[in-house]
C-alpha cells in the first residue's frame, strides 16, 4: 500500500484520455510509469492498474468497482500503448474480480481458434518475424545450436515441441542444404495440440515442398497431442513409431527443440517430468527458448504476479508499438493474444487448469531463464555454450532490425564482472556487453523483488545462454543443453 | 579450379534436381542425364594415369611461402615470386615447362572423411585442392561485417563483401525482401511455392519450361502464340536440346564467366556442326534454340537501341562465316526452324550484343567442330568469383549477364525457345525472303524486340536467376546456396516461377513499411474520450 492513492475524481480529470498517440513510442520507458501528473503523455495506465490489482487482492469491493469503471472509461484496445495495456489488463482484472477467468479465456480462445487458419497464422507470425527479432532471435540461436550439435550426422531427427508453426525451419533447411558435406536426411517431428493439427497439416506440406526445393531429403511427421499430456513413453513412441521400419529414424541424431513450449506446461512437477521425457529421447541437444518473465508466482501472490505481468507486457506492448505500424492488423492479433494470456495468468487459478484441461488450452506460466536453467540442471542436463559463429549470426540478425535490440551473452562471462573468457565472444559484444549483462540482470531482478523466488536465487549470474534485450530489458532467453 | 567448376556445375545440377519440374517428357530425359544426388559427389574424376599427390594439411594451408626479400610480399609459388623479382630488377629464373613428359598430377584431400580423400576423386590442380581444403576443412576466419557470414578463403570473403546487402529477394508473389532469412522463410510459406509445386509434377526434378508465364506476360506473344503453343513444339525440340544443353553447361559456369566469347562461339559451333553432321531437324532446331535465346536476351535489353550498322555487319559477316558450314539439308528439315531463322536470330543477337561479343567474336567464329565445352580457362576460381561479384554488382552489365545466363542455364526450357521459334518462324514467314540483306530495314532490334520484351520479363529473370545460381551460388562453396535455391525456385516451378527471384530491382522497397493498414483506425480512441 505504499503507492499513493489517486483521488478518483482528480484522476479522472487529469488522466483524461491521453490524446493522440503522438509517437510516444520514442520516449516510452517502463520505469517512467510511476511519474505523477506531468503532462498528457504520462503513463497513467500502470498506476491505475496497480491500484486495481491491489484492491482485488484486498477484496475491497467498492474500490475495485470504482477502478474498474475508471479503467473502462480510459482504455481502448485501439488507442496508444497505454490505452491498450489498460484495456487488456482491465479484461484480466475484471475476470479476476468476477471469477470469470476460465470462462472468459475459453470464449476468447475458441474465437481465436476458430479464426486460426493457416493463412492467418502465417500472416501474423511471419509479419512479426519481419519487424521484430522477438521470435527470430530464438530461432537463430536454436538452429545454430542444433546444426552444430548435429554437424556431420547423416541422419537428423528434430523433435519440435515448439510453438513456432515451423517458421523456424526454412532457414535451417537452407543451412542444411548448404552444409559442406553431404546433405543429411532430416526427419522433423512436430508435436502439436489437436487444435492446430489442421494448420500443421498444411504447414507440413509446405515444409515438404520447401525441403524438396532445397534438396534436403526430408520427412515430416506431426504428432497430435500436448507435451503435458504425453507420457515419456507415449512421446517416445509417437516420436519413434515406425522406427524399426524406417531406417531413416534408426540411428538418427536427435535434437529436441523447445521454443516457447515449456511455459505451456502446468507448473512444477509437469515441467520436471517434461525434462525427464526429453532425456528419454536421448537427444544430442535440447534447445530451450523462453520469454523472460516469471508468471509462476500466480497463486498466493497475486500482486506480485500482476506486477511482473505488467512489467512484461508493458515492455512487450512498447516493442509492438515501435515495431508495427499503428494500424497493423497483425499487431492487433498479437495484442489480443497477449490479452488472452493475461486472463490466463491473472484470472485462472491452477485449479481451473486441472479441472478444465480441454477448455483452457494452454498454460502461460512463464519462468525466467534462470529458473528454467535450474530445472534443466536438476533434470540432468548441462548447458551448451553458443559458439562464436552462432553469436555472430544472432548479432547479424539483430543488426537488421531497428535499434533497441541487444544481445547479452551469458555464455562465458560471469555476469560480465571479469574475465571475458577466451576473449572472442565477449570481446566483441556491442557496447561492452559485459557491463550490460551485469546491469540488465540486476535491473531485471529488481522488478522481481518482493515477488517470489523459486529457490534458484543463487544462480542469477550463472544463467547460461543468450538474452535478447529490448531497451535493456531482457525479454527472451535462448539456451542449449545436452544430457 | 576444376574443383570449383565441378562444384558449381553439380550444384546447378542440383537445382534442377531438387526443384520440382514440369512434366515434359523430354525434360525427364534431361534429368536422367543429370541425376541430382549423384552429381553432387562428382567433383574430381581424374585421369587414372595421373600421379596422385597427397599433401599435408600444413602444406595445403601454407600460404605465400615464397617471400620477396625486398618488399616482403609473399607468393604461393616460386614461379610467381620469380616473376615478381623481375620487377625489382633482381635476377629471376623461371622453370621451363618440360612439355608433355610431365606427368599429370592430381591431388587428394588429407581429410580422411572427405570424398576427395579417395584418389579416384582427386582434384586436378593444386589451387583447387588448396581452396577445397581451406573451404571445407579450414577455419573460417574471414567474416563479413555486414552479415557475419564467414569464409575460409579471403578471396571468397572479398567477393562476398562486394555484393553483400546489395541483393534483394523477390518472391513470385511480388513481395520484396532485403533480408535473406525473411525471404527464405516467406518462400517456404508462400502460396506461390505451393501453387507452383502443385502444378508441377512432384517427382520430376527438372525445372519446367519458363514459357508458361511468358504468354500471359506479354501481349505481343499473345498475339502470336497460336503457331507455337508452348507444349507442343517443346517436345520436338527438347530431345535435341536436352542432350545438348547440359553438355554445354556442365563443364561449368566458370568458363562462361571467363570467356563469354568462347562460349558464344561454342554455341555457334555446336549449332553449325550439329546441323551439318546430324541427321535431321536436330541440328537446326538446336541452333534455333540458341539463336532465339540470344535474340531474346539481347533485344530484351536493347530494344530501343538498334546496334550501330557497322558492328552489325561486322559480326554479321562473322556469323555468316560461322553459319556457312550449314548444309542445305537443314533447309529441308523442318517445322520449327526454317533455316533463315537461324542466321537471323543469331545475327541479331550478336549484333545487339556486339559491345560484348562483337569484336572478339571473329577469333572464335571458325569454331572447333565438336560441340564440347570450351577448355576451362586458366583463370583461378577466385578470380572468377570476383569477376562474378563485379558483374553482380554492376547491374549495368546486363546484356553480358543475360547472355551468360542464357547459355548456362540448362534449365531453360525448351518450350519457351520453341515458342520463340514459333514466333520467329511466323515473323519470318511474314516478312520472309532475304532478311539478311534487308536487315536494317527490318529494324530487327525492334522486330525481335517485341518478342523478348515478353520473354523478356520471364526469360531475363530466369537468366538472372540461373546466372546467379551457377555463378554466385555454388561459388561461395560454403554458403551462398540461396542463389541456387532461388534459381531453383525461379526456374523450377513452372508457372509463376520464372519471375525473378533474384532480380535486383533498383530502388529498395522497405517491406516493413509497406504493409497494409488495418481498418480499425482511431474511432475507438475517440469514443473513449
Amino acid at each position: 500500500m505504499d503507492i499513493p492513492l489517486f483521488p478518483p475524481k482528480d484522476h479522472h480529470h487529469s488522466f483524461f484520455p491521453p490524446t493522440q498517440p503522438l509517437d510516444t513510442s520514442t520516449t516510452t520507458d517502463p520505469t517512467a510509469v510511476a511519474a505523477p501528473n506531468g503532462g498528457s503523455t504520462d503513463k497513467w495506465a500502470a498506476p491505475l492498474l496497480r491500484e486495481c490489482a491491489r484492491a482485488i487482492a484486498d477484496k475491497d469491493t467498492a474500490r475495485i468497482h470504482h477502478l474498474l469503471w475508471m479503467l473502462n472509461e480510459l482504455s481502448s484496445p485501439y488507442g496508444d500503448s497505454d490505452q491498450k495495456l489498460a484495456a487488456y489488463f482491465l479484461q484480466a482484472l475484471f475476470c479476476r474480480a468476477t471469477r470469470s477467468g476460465p470462462r472468459c479465456h475459453r470464449t476468447l480462445s475458441s474465437v481465436a481458434d476458430r479464426s486460426h487458419s493457416f493463412d492467418s497464422a502465417r500472416k501474423h507470425v511471419l509479419k512479426f518475424q519481419e519487424v521484430s527479432p522477438w521470435t527470430t532471435f530464438g530461432h537463430v540461436a536454436a538452429n545454430g545450436a542444433i546444426l552444430e550439435a548435429l554437424d556431420g550426422e547423416p541422419r537428423i531427427h528434430i523433435i519440435d515441441l515448439g510453438s513456432t508453426l515451423c517458421t523456424q525451419w526454412p532457414t535451417l533447411l537452407e543451412s542444411l542444404a548448404t552444409r559442406h558435406d553431404d546433405t543429411p536426411h532430416l526427419t522433423l517431428t512436430v508435436v502439436v495440440p489437436a487444435a492446430a493439427a489442421a494448420v500443421m497439416k498444411e504447414i507440413g506440406q509446405r515444409m515438404e515442398k520447401f525441403a524438396r526445393l532445397m534438396g534436403v531429403p526430408f520427412e515430416f511427421r506431426a504428432v497430435a497431442g500436448r507435451l503435458a499430456d504425453l507420457t515419456g513413453d507415449q512421446l517416445a513412441l509417437a516420436v519413434n513409431h515406425n522406427a524399426t521400419h524406417d531406417s531413416k529414424l534408426a540411428g538418427a541424431a536427435v535434437a529436441v527443440n523447445c521454443v516457447g513450449a515449456m511455459r505451456k506446461l502446468p507448473r512444477g512437477s509437469d515441467r520436471a517430468a517434461a525434462i525427464e521425457k526429453f532425456r528419454s529421447l536421448s537427444p544430442r541437444v535440447v534447445t530451450v527458448v523462453e520469454e523472460e518473465a516469471d508468471f509462476a508466482a500466480g497463486e498466493g501472490n497475486f500482486v506480485g504476479c500482476f506486477e511482473e505481468c505488467l512489467r512484461y507486457y508493458t515492455v512487450y506492448f512498447d516493442m509492438l508499438e515501435e515495431s508495427f505500424a499503428a494500424t497493423s492488423n497483425e499487431r492487433l492479433m498479437l495484442e489480443r493474444e497477449s490479452g488472452r494470456n493475461m486472463v490466463r495468468v491473472l484470472a485462472c487459478d491452477d485449479d481451473d487448469e486441472d479441472g478444465n484441461n480441454d477448455a483452457v488450452s494452454e498454460w502461460e506460466r512463464r519462468e525466467r531463464g534462470r529458473q528454467w536453467a535450474g530445472r534443466m540442471k536438476e533434470g540432468g542436463f548441462a548447458p551448451v555454450g553458443f559458439s562464436d559463429d552462432v553469436i555472430d549470426d544472432v548479432k547479424a540478425l539483430l543488426k537488421r532490425y531497428r535499434t533497441g535490440w541487444e544481445l547479452v551473452n551469458n555464455n562465458n562471462n560471469n555476469n560480465g564482472k571479469q574475465d571475458q573468457g577466451p576473449g572472442l565472444a565477449g570481446g566483441q559484444q556491442q557496447g561492452g556487453g559485459g557491463g550490460d549483462s551485469n546491469l540488465f540482470l540486476n535491473h531485471g531482478f529488481d522488478h522481481n523483488e518482493g515477488n517470489n523466488d523459486h529457490g534458484n536465487g543463487g544462480g542469477d549470474d550463472q544463467t547460461p545462454g543468450l538474452f535478447l534485450t529490448w531497451k535493456d530489458e531482457p525479454v527472451v532467453w535462448a539456451s542449449a543443453w545436452k544430457p | 579450379m576444376p574443383v570449383d567448376l565441378d562444384n558449381s556445375s553439380t550444384a546447378s545440377g542440383e537445382v534442377s534436381g531438387s526443384s520440382s519440374g514440369g512434366n515434359n517428357p523430354s525434360q525427364q530425359q534431361q534429368s536422367t542425364a543429370a541425376t541430382p544426388k549423384k552429381k553432387r559427389n562428382l567433383p574430381g574424376m581424374p585421369d587414372p594415369d595421373a600421379e596422385v599427390i597427397a599433401l599435408s594439411p600444413k602444406t595445403l594451408m601454407a600460404t605465400n611461402r615464397f617471400v620477396c626479400e625486398i618488399c616482403n610480399k609473399g607468393f604461393q609459388r616460386d614461379q610467381n615470386l620469380q616473376l615478381h623479382r623481375r620487377g625489382h630488377n633482381l635476377p629471376w629464373k623461371l622453370r621451363q615447362r618440360s612439355g608433355n613428359e610431365v606427368k599429370k598430377r592430381v591431388y587428394v584431400c588429407p581429410e580422411a572423411s572427405c570424398v576427395h580423400h579417395d584418389p579416384s576423386r582427386a582434384l586436378g590442380d593444386l589451387t583447387g585442392i588448396k581452396k577445397h581444403f581451406c573451404r571445407k576443412h579450414g577455419e573460417k576466419k574471414w567474416k563479413c561485417d555486414k552479415c557475419s557470414k564467414k569464409y575460409a578463403v579471403q578471396s571468397d570473403w572479398k567477393a562476398h563483401s562486394k555484393i553483400c546487402g546489395t541483393r534483394e529477394y523477390k518472391c513470385d508473389c511480388g513481395t520484396l525482401f532485403s533480408r535473406r532469412d525473411s525471404f527464405i522463410t516467406h518462400r517456404a510459406f508462400c502460396d506461390a511455392l505451393a501453387e507452383e509445386s502443385a502444378r508441377a509434377h512432384p517427382h520430376n526434378p527438372t525445372p519446367p519450361p519458363p514459357s508458361n508465364r511468358s504468354p500471359g506476360a506479354d501481349p505481343h506473344v499473345d498475339s502470336a502464340p497460336a503457331t507455337a503453343p508452348p507444349s507442343a513444339p517443346s517436345s520436338s525440340v527438347s530431345p535435341v536440346h536436352s542432350p545438348e544443353l547440359p553438355k554445354t553447361q556442365d563443364p561449368s559456369p566458370a568458363p562462361i564467366m571467363e570467356q563469354p566469347v568462347a562460349r558464344a562461339a561454342t554455341v555457334n559451333a555446336s549449332c553449325s556442326s550439329s546441323s551439318s553432321t546430324s541427321s535431321s531437324s536436330n541440328g537446326s532446331t538446336t541452333s534455333t534454340v540458341f539463336a532465339s535465346l540470344f535474340a531474346s536476351s539481347t533485344t530484351a535489353s536493347e530494344t530501343l537501341h538498334p546496334p550501330p550498322p557497322q558492328q552489325e555487319t561486322h559480326s554479321f559477316s562473322d556469323l555468316i562465316r560461322a553459319m556457312a558450314s550449314h548444309p542445305d539439308h537443314s533447309h529441308t528439315t523442318v517445322e520449327l526452324a526454317p533455316p533463315p531463322i537461324e542466321p537471323i536470330s543469331l545475327c541479331l543477337s550478336t549484333s545487339n550484343g556486339s559491345s560484348i561479343f562483337g569484336q572478339e567474336r571473329r577469333h572464335y567464329a571458325p569454331p572447333p567442330p565438336p560441340p564440347p565445352p570450351p577448355q576451362p580457362p586458366s583463370m583461378s576460381a577466385t578470380a572468377l568469383l570476383q569477376k562474378a561479384a563485379q558483374m553482380g554488382s554492376s547491374a549495368t552489365n546486363a546484356s553480358l549477364l543475360r547472355g551468360l545466363g542464357i547459355v548456362s542455364s540448362s534449365s531453360l526450357s525448351s518450350s519457351s525457345s520453341a515458342q520463340l521459334d514459333g514466333w520467329a518462324q511466323r515473323h519470318m514467314e511474314a516478312e520472309n525472303s532475304s532478311v539478311i540483306h534487308h536487315h536494317h530495314h527490318h529494324h530487327p532490334g525492334l522486330g525481335l524486340g517485341l518478342l523478348p520484351c515478353d520473354g523478356g520479363s520471364g526469360l531475363k529473370e530466369l537468366m538472372m536467376g540461373s546466372t546467379s545460381s551457377s555463378v554466385f551460388g555454388p561459388k561461395h562453396a560454403t554458403l551462398d546456396f540461396l542463389g541456387l535455391g532461388m534459381a531453383a525456385v525461379g526456374a523450377g516451378p513452372s508457372s509463376g516461377g520464372l519471375s525473378a527471384l533474384i532480380t535486383s530491382i533498383g530502388g529498395g522497397l522497405d517491406v516493413a513499411a509497406s504493409f497494409g493498414a488495418g481498418e480499425f483506425g482511431g474511432k475507438d480512441i475517440g469514443s473513449s474520450s
